[in-house]
């Protein structure tokens, strides 16, 4: 018993335990539980569904996935966690470069066509033309939902809802200072003049000066009037409301030089640069300061920010009030999502289809529009006894069917993201933005040749090879 | 024949040389597979790489020399060249002058002392992303410590981190808060200084700033030269500050070529040409460092060699 292990031994020993630990490394991980029917149903007669970058709550998966494999006993829905350290993009390319991609993913809509076009995604129209429900005419809110989905004739992927900015306001300000709010009437919407009018008067330095006057201190501000956000989505919403585009649908070309996009840009940087109303956007965000603090501070009294941020503006002390954005020539905004997609090399495509109309699904739709943090992309959600079933308080102040009903459907527009636009916007666009932005050019001054530029990118780029 | 008879029936390897060599391997088996697997495979295949068109999704497609005619034609080469440059030239000179000064006054025998070196080695500790985080709140341009500081003396605000005249500045002044590491090793070198050089050199009339030039630097040379091309290595390796703060903003002042590569590879889809980023960058590095050894080696003192 007392014998010593020899070297020799302990040799062997230790190459068996490593060999033996490392097939066990190699071996795939079991399927997390997902329930009781998982539990119940045998794993080999069940067909497993990955799904990357859960677009819903974590709160809200284990009733989905209750609900899901009720529905698809032969399927089991299994969600691939998001690495630390690593962005989604990142992951779903490893996990592609490995072999080993998601069977179903989400997809932000800047890389959506980039991905489409690279054969990445596996095209589901005949999937939707088969489907009663989808292919139905008046299934979606249209045309943005043809627009965000068909690349090139064919459909990659289903729009988990919409998203679109608009103003958001704390209540108790305005009251307080006597100003009457902003409507989310889109036909009431403040034009242009009147707004910069009402952001002169809201915005206000510690002495009580308003920019114009003689005494105004910009360096120490008790409040300003506006906060608009510079980057893409409440830029578009500005273009929008002159009466432009950014990129052209038809030639899916960057159109950001049209005189009509360069002035509204313009318009958003004169904010701060011109009139003084607005702080540096920038600088509040990377302090981790957003809309959401700097209402609930009354540092800013109209902010601008998307509509998901509902689902936490709602409980600012104060109250949020909301209301659609100013026009410049007409209302406008942005209507944005990811997609849900099938993966080309998907092992079971109609599970995986299976798993995406299930995502794309009234109920699982609306769980998340009660909770403010979408709007509906479906018109079953959009009648009247459907909204007055979700749009209620108190996640969704008084008034605000007017911006799912109205403003978003009939305002919104869709920015369509070509094949390597985001190389062209951070090569070309996003530096002349930081110019009009910090105050070094115009608008016009730069704008063409980025816009030129950036066309040229994505040329280059949609002439790579593909196969 | 007996002899080698026994020696036919002993274990193999048979001779003691070999077994210790084996159990040698073995254990230092751990680092070279690692290295193989995750560094010179992976390099060798991103050398492969130079020479095709990979988006990642379908296989590569050989296109010869178009990364290479692509990248001398590509402005954002250049700019991220020139802009790391510009952060190593000033960030490792300014580092190594600055943390040879903190390792010089925490060398001091006072009381307290290793409360001090512990608060100045503190921030190298901080991991890269709080680091980030917690600069881009003193350099806020709006409520920054910094810029609190400017308006106490009635000079305005600087928007550090929007200006591109400023970025790159404010990202330097945030590397240099982690010198820490680089004067734990001066202190270290330090205080393996005989005290009896200093007391040879105080008898011959030499007072601090002699005993400085003529003692201290010449023995920490090679302490300085080791800290030099680590931090060469490093400052062109620089990815966090310009990816979390930034993001290569404003106006690609703050492009560092690592950001470029990363961009291209992982948001451009374009992994043959970020390979050819990537090994001109480790052929930029290896002969920088060649140079360094070459021109600046020759000063660097070797007691033991006595050269």
């Amino acid at each position: 018993m007392n014998q010593q292990l020899s070297r020799r031994r302990f040799l062997h020993f230790s190459g068996a335990a490593l060999g033996t630990a490392a097939l066990a490394a190699c071996q795939p991980a079991a399927p997390a539980a997902t329930g009781e029917m998982s539990e119940a149903q045998p794993a080999a007669e069940r067909v497993q569904i990955e799904f990357l970058g859960m677009p819903g709550s974590p709160d809200l998966i284990p009733e989905e996935q209750e609900l899901f494999h009720d529905e698809n006993p032969n399927i089991e829905w299994v969600l691939v966690q998001q690495a630390q350290g690593t962005s989604r993009l990142e992951q779903l390319m490893a996990l592609v470069v490995a072999g080993t991609p998601p069977d179903t993913s989400r997809v932000e809509s800047d890389v959506y066509r980039t991905f489409a076009h690279l054969g990445l995604l596996l095209p589901i129209t005949s999937y939707i033309e088969a489907d009663p429900e989808f292919s139905a005419e008046d299934y979606w809110i249209q045309p943005q939902e043809d627009d965000r989905q068909v690349y090139q004739g064919e459909s990659y992927g289903i729009g988990s809802c919409w998203v679109a900015p608009h103003f958001y306001y704390n209540v108790s300000l305005f009251e307080e200072l006597g100003v009457e709010p902003p409507s989310n009437d889109p036909e009431e919407a403040w034009g242009w003049d009147d707004f910069l009018a009402i952001a002169t008067d809201l915005t206000v330095d510690v002495n009580g000066n308003h920019p114009g006057d003689s005494e105004f201190d910009a360096n120490n501000m008790e409040r300003w009037g506006v906060n608009w956000p510079t980057w893409w989505i409440p830029l578009h919403a500005a273009v929008q409301s002159n009466g432009s585009d950014w990129i052209d649908a038809e030639s899916e070309k960057i159109v950001l030089d049209s005189p009509e996009a360069m002035q509204a840009l313009q318009n958003i940087a004169d904010l701060r640069i011109a009139h003084g109303v607005m702080p540096r956007t920038e600088a509040l965000e990377a302090l981790g300061m957003g809309g959401t603090q700097l209402l609930e501070t009354k540092k800013v009294a109209l902010q601008v920010d998307g509509s998901w941020a509902l689902s936490w503006n709602w409980e600012i002390e104060g109250g949020i009030g909301t209301a659609v954005l100013p026009k410049m020539t007409r209302p406008g905004t942005d209507m944005q999502a990811h997609l849900v997609t099938v993966v080309k090399d998907a092992e079971n495509p109609d599970e995986a289809w299976e798993l995406i109309r299930f995502l794309s699904s009234p109920w699982y739709q609306e769980r998340y529009c009660r909770s403010g943090l979408w709007l509906p992309s479906q018109n079953a959600l959009m009648t009247e006894e459907s909204i007055a079933d979700w749009c209620v308080a108190p996640e969704h102040p008084p008034g605000y069917e007017l911006i799912v009903t109205e403003y978003a459907p009939n305002y919104g527009h869709y920015l369509t993201m070509p094949v390597g636009y985001v190389k062209a916007a951070e090569t070309a666009l996003n530096p002349v933005f930081s110019q009009i932005f910090n105050g070094e050019a115009r608008a016009e001054d730069v704008l063409p040749a980025a816009v030129a530029e950036a066309n040229q990118i994505m040329e280059t780029e949609q002439a790579r090879p593909t196969s | 024949m007996v002899a080698e008879a026994q020696r036919s029936k002993l274990p193999w390897p048979r001779t003691r040389r070999a077994r210790r060599a084996l159990t040698g391997y073995f254990f230092i088996s751990p680092f070279i597979l690692g290295f193989f697997l995750f560094f010179v495979g992976p390099a060798l295949v991103a050398a492969w790489l130079t020479m095709f068109d990979w988006n990642m999704i379908r296989p590569p497609f050989f296109i010869g020399l178009g990364n290479f005619k692509k990248m001398f034609a590509d402005d954002l080469f250049y700019q991220s060249l020139k802009v790391t440059a510009y952060f190593s030239l000033v960030s490792v000179p300014v580092g190594l002058v600055l943390s040879f000064f903190l390792a010089l006054l925490m060398n001091f025998k006072t009381r307290s002392i290793a409360v001090f070196r512990t608060i100045y080695y503190l921030p190298s500790i901080v991991p890269a992303v709080a680091n980030a985080v917690l600069w881009s709140f003193v350099l806020n341009t709006e409520f920054g410590l910094l810029n609190a500081l400017l308006d106490s003396i009635g000079l305005p605000k600087i928007a550090w981190l929007q200006e591109p005249e400023w970025a790159m500045p404010a990202i330097i002044l945030m590397s240099l808060w982690a010198l820490g590491a680089t004067m734990v090793i001066y202190l270290a070198g330090l205080q393996g200084i005989p005290r009896s050089l200093y007391e040879a050199a105080e008898i011959d009339g030499a007072g601090r700033w002699a005993s400085l030039i003529n003692v201290t630097i010449p023995l920490m040379s090679p302490v300085i030269f080791f800290n030099l091309i680590i931090g060469i290595i490093g400052s062109f390796q620089i990815f966090t500050a310009g990816f979390l703060i930034t993001g290569g903003g404003p106006q690609h002042a703050t492009l560092f070529y690592v950001l470029y590569i990363y961009r291209n590879g992982l948001q451009y889809f374009d992994m043959g040409y970020a390979s050819l980023l990537a090994w001109v960058l480790f052929f930029l590095i290896f002969a920088l460092t060649l140079l360094v050894f070459k021109y600046v080696g020759r000063y660097v003192y070797y007691e033991d060699v006595g050269s």
